[in-house]
């Protein structure tokens, strides 16, 4: 087959395909521009010494913090790669819409003499053509958004870093690299769908997933229930436990729990399923009951992420909850502190962490969105590729309404318990490294009257203050747990109610003579 | 008469598919619709079934307008005094096929263990009782419909609405549909309704009634009419 007639072949489609290639497009676009800024973010010159973090080095052309100093970019950086994630999976939730019919016009071309390689370099290439022409629109948005975001406050200062000039080694990988990676992946997911000159031939999963995504929650959570007997039992025997130990761990005990809820997506909705089925006694949640066993990764992919999302802004609510326990607990120190040396207290400035959790709550706000659009992709996707058999039940009677409220069971029957486990982990694991928070505690020197005063330790001036123990156990942020929780719900169900718009056209008598 | 048609029309846009059928069921008849392909057997069986709506004409069920029914109505009707049975696909590919035949009898109310006993007792009468707990992606094209008309006539349904039923079997297992269907039908006095564009399956019911591009071809009717209900 020439190039010119695969790609012929590749472009003609239906509705449903141009849709499919232009959410491709335009997530490839988002993607592009996170990607660009985060590319960007690394591209801030620093100025002073190298190796020198003193404020020196801070660039204060910026109004963010976050961006001012170097040390805290890399933090930045993991963000907004973190939020391509999701654009990505949508992505890859779209290539999945009306691809049914692709797999056929696949196998048709099969059928006229095209190799698997081949037919699965037509589906790559439209994936890679979409991908790259949306990479070309976010470069575009990137170096229009330069010109146009580039306005300098009263103070002269930025919001964003567009005053780096384009990176364009960086900006290569990215406008080349999403392309090629979603090439790959397309190739990938392919892999279970054999096109035979018959047909298709979907491999799907026969055997129930396995539990052991279970096993990694359960991991992380041990690992972080180490850490603090870890650290005490360091220090009763006073090592020095190497500086980056204690990051590292916690950053493996958090990846293993996103990992175990990520890939135990499938396995969450198969034991919803297993359990609503036992428990089923209406139409409804029998027909959702078994939709879930039959085919629990439909739309895993999309629900990884909202579970992931919720991890996240649960585990900011707690971080949250304890700096500012922390902060309290520290104040009341210091103000005892003051009070006791007759100076006066000043308030510390913790403002910068609490905007840090801020923009973190805005990213998890942003894949949040971004995995409930994917999320009603994928249910759209699942009464479209339905729309016979349910063309059928309501012609032989079954109300709408039953098939409604079946997609409303069959979302929310794994959605709700999981959502609720990723809520508790999320919240528990801040908590391993810090149940409460202390300040003060042994005794402190201070001098009456000037310091000149005191340079002789014999000098009356020189007084010891013994300071109490201040601790408080940190509290359990409820408030922003519950709205971390509802907001999560809620946006599955206004996008089940979105979803179940399609319902109407998609029981149309004209389904029934669809094959 | 229990179903009773009046100057039926109805047309796709600009493309007539029914132009004027008058047609009555007596209570417990057999009667086949046949007709070249795209003459308009599926869009009379929908219309007479209260799945769509005529564009003019009546539809009477025992005398009541069916036609002028709400959705919900309509709905109603069709899982309960209605039996539907389409050429293929009907049964819902994630349940099993003794779940499949309970389901009209659950959205009826009754209970899941109730409605389970009475699927199999019907699955059983069908020969197809030992792939109760089998998926119809498990089991053959004939068993299938076979379950699937388990499923219509669960309920007991007064009215039966087949169209093409063997439509896409092969001669003996078409046969073996066909012939539980009207077994079971004349033990329940259930009226059918039975669209085929095979003039041979047309046999087994006791009358034939012929479209051609909408409208009903007189020349072929009556003849054969082995016996016309009260
Ligand atoms: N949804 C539709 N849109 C446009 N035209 C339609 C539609 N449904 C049916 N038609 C047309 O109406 C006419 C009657 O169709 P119908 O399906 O009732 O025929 P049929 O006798 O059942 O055919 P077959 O034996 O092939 O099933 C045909 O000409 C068909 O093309
Ligand atoms: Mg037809």
């Amino acid at each position: 087959m020439r190039p010119s007639a695969a790609v012929r072949l590749a472009l003609a489609g239906t509705r449903t395909d141009a849709l499919r290639v232009v959410l491709t497009t335009a997530s490839g676009a988002l993607a592009t521009v996170v990607l660009l800024l985060a590319v960007t973010v690394l591209a801030i010159p620093t100025p002073g010494k190298p190796g020198d973090t003193s404020s020196d080095s801070w660039s204060r052309q910026y109004r963010l913090e976050l961006l001012v100093e170097p040390g805290l970019r890399p933090g930045v950086v993991i963000a907004l790669v973190l939020l391509a994630v999701p654009v990505l999976v949508l992505a890859g939730q779209c290539g999945r819409l009306g691809a049914p019919a692709r797999d056929r016009r696949l196998a048709a071309i099969r059928m006229a003499g095209a190799t698997p390689r081949q037919t699965a370099m037509l589906a790559a290439t439209e994936t890679g053509v979409a991908t790259a022409l949306g990479a070309l629109l976010g470069l575009a948005g990137y170096l229009a958004g330069r010109v146009l975001l580039h306005r300098p406050d009263a103070e002269g200062r930025l919001l964003l870093p567009t005053d780096v000039p384009p990176p364009w080694p960086g900006i290569g990988v990215v406008c080349v690299g999403l392309p090629l990676l979603a090439m790959a992946v397309t190739v990938v997911l392919l892999r279970r769908v054999s096109f035979t000159p018959f047909g298709v031939v979907r491999r799907t999963r026969t055997r129930a997933p396995r539990p052991w995504p279970v096993v990694l929650v359960v991991a992380g959570f041990g690992l972080i229930s180490l850490l603090q007997p870890l650290a005490r039992w360091a220090d009763r025997r006073h090592w020095t436990l190497p500086v980056p130990l204690f990051p590292i761990l916690l950053f493996v005990a958090v990846l293993l729990a996103a990992v175990g809820v990520v890939v135990g997506t499938g396995s969450v909705s198969h034991a919803a399923g297993r359990i609503l089925h036992r428990f089923a006694r209406r139409p409804a949640a029998l027909l959702a009951a078994r939709r879930l066993m039959a085919d629990p990764w439909s739309g895993s992919r999309t629900f990884a992420v909202l579970l992931v999302c919720v991890l996240f802004g649960a585990g900011a609510a707690a971080v949250r909850a304890w700096f500012a326990s922390d902060f309290a607990t520290s104040e009341e120190a210091s103000r005892w502190m003051a009070r006791a040396q007759g100076q006066p207290y000043v308030p510390r400035d913790t403002s910068f962490y609490f905007d840090s959790m801020d923009l973190v709550n805005g990213v998890v706000g942003v894949a949040t969105a971004l995995a409930a659009a994917g999320m009603l992709v994928a249910i759209v996707e699942g009464i479209v590729s339905r729309r016979r058999a349910y063309a059928s039940l309501v012609a032989t009677g079954v109300p709408r309404g039953t098939l409604a409220r079946a997609i409303l069971w069959q979302t929310f029957a794994p959605v709700v318990p999981a959502v609720l486990v990723a809520l508790v982990a999320g919240a528990a694991l801040p908590r391993g490294i810090a149940g409460e928070s202390r300040a003060g505690g042994g005794s402190t020197q201070y001098c009456v009257g000037d310091w000149d005063l005191c340079q002789d330790p014999n000098s009356p001036n020189l007084r010891t203050l013994e300071v109490p123990t201040f601790a408080h156990t940190i509290p359990v942020p409820f408030a922003d747990l519950a709205v971390v929780g509802v907001g999560a719900l809620a946006a599955v169900l206004l996008v089940v109610g979105a979803g179940l718009l399609v319902l109407r056209s998609a029981t149309s008598v004209d389904e029934l003579r669809s094959a | 008469m229990i179903l009773q048609a009046r100057g039926l029309v109805r047309s796709y846009g600009a493309t007539p598919a029914l132009r004027g059928v008058t047609l009555g069921l007596a209570e417990g008849e057999i009667l086949a619709v046949t007709g070249p392909s795209g003459c308009g057997k599926s869009t009379l069986i929908h219309c007479l079934a209260g799945i769509l709506r005529p564009d003019a004409g009546e539809v009477l069920y025992l005398g009541q307008r069916v036609d002028t029914l709400s959705e919900a109505a309509r709905s109603k009707l069709r899982r309960g005094a209605f039996g539907v049975l389409f050429q293929f696909g009907q049964l819902v590919a994630e349940l099993t096929a003794a779940e499949n035949v309970a389901l009209p009898l659950m959205l009826a109310g009754t209970g899941r263990r109730e409605a389970r006993t009475a699927a199999l007792s019907w699955l059983e009468r069908l020969g197809v009782a030992e792939l109760a707990d089998q998926r119809p992606g498990e089991v053959s094209g004939g068993q299938q419909q076979r379950v699937a008309l388990a499923r219509a006539l669960v309920t007991e349904p007064r009215v039966l609405f087949a169209d093409e039923p063997t439509g896409a079997l092969d001669t003996l297992a078409g046969e073996q549909v066909l012939g539980h269907l009207v077994r079971l039908a004349r033990e329940q006095g259930t009226t059918v309704v039975l669209v085929t564009h095979e003039p041979r399956i047309a046999g087994y019911a006791d009358r034939e009634l012929t479209l051609r591009d909408g409208v009903i071809d007189a020349t072929g009717m009556g003849l054969t009419d082995k016996a016309v209900g009260a």
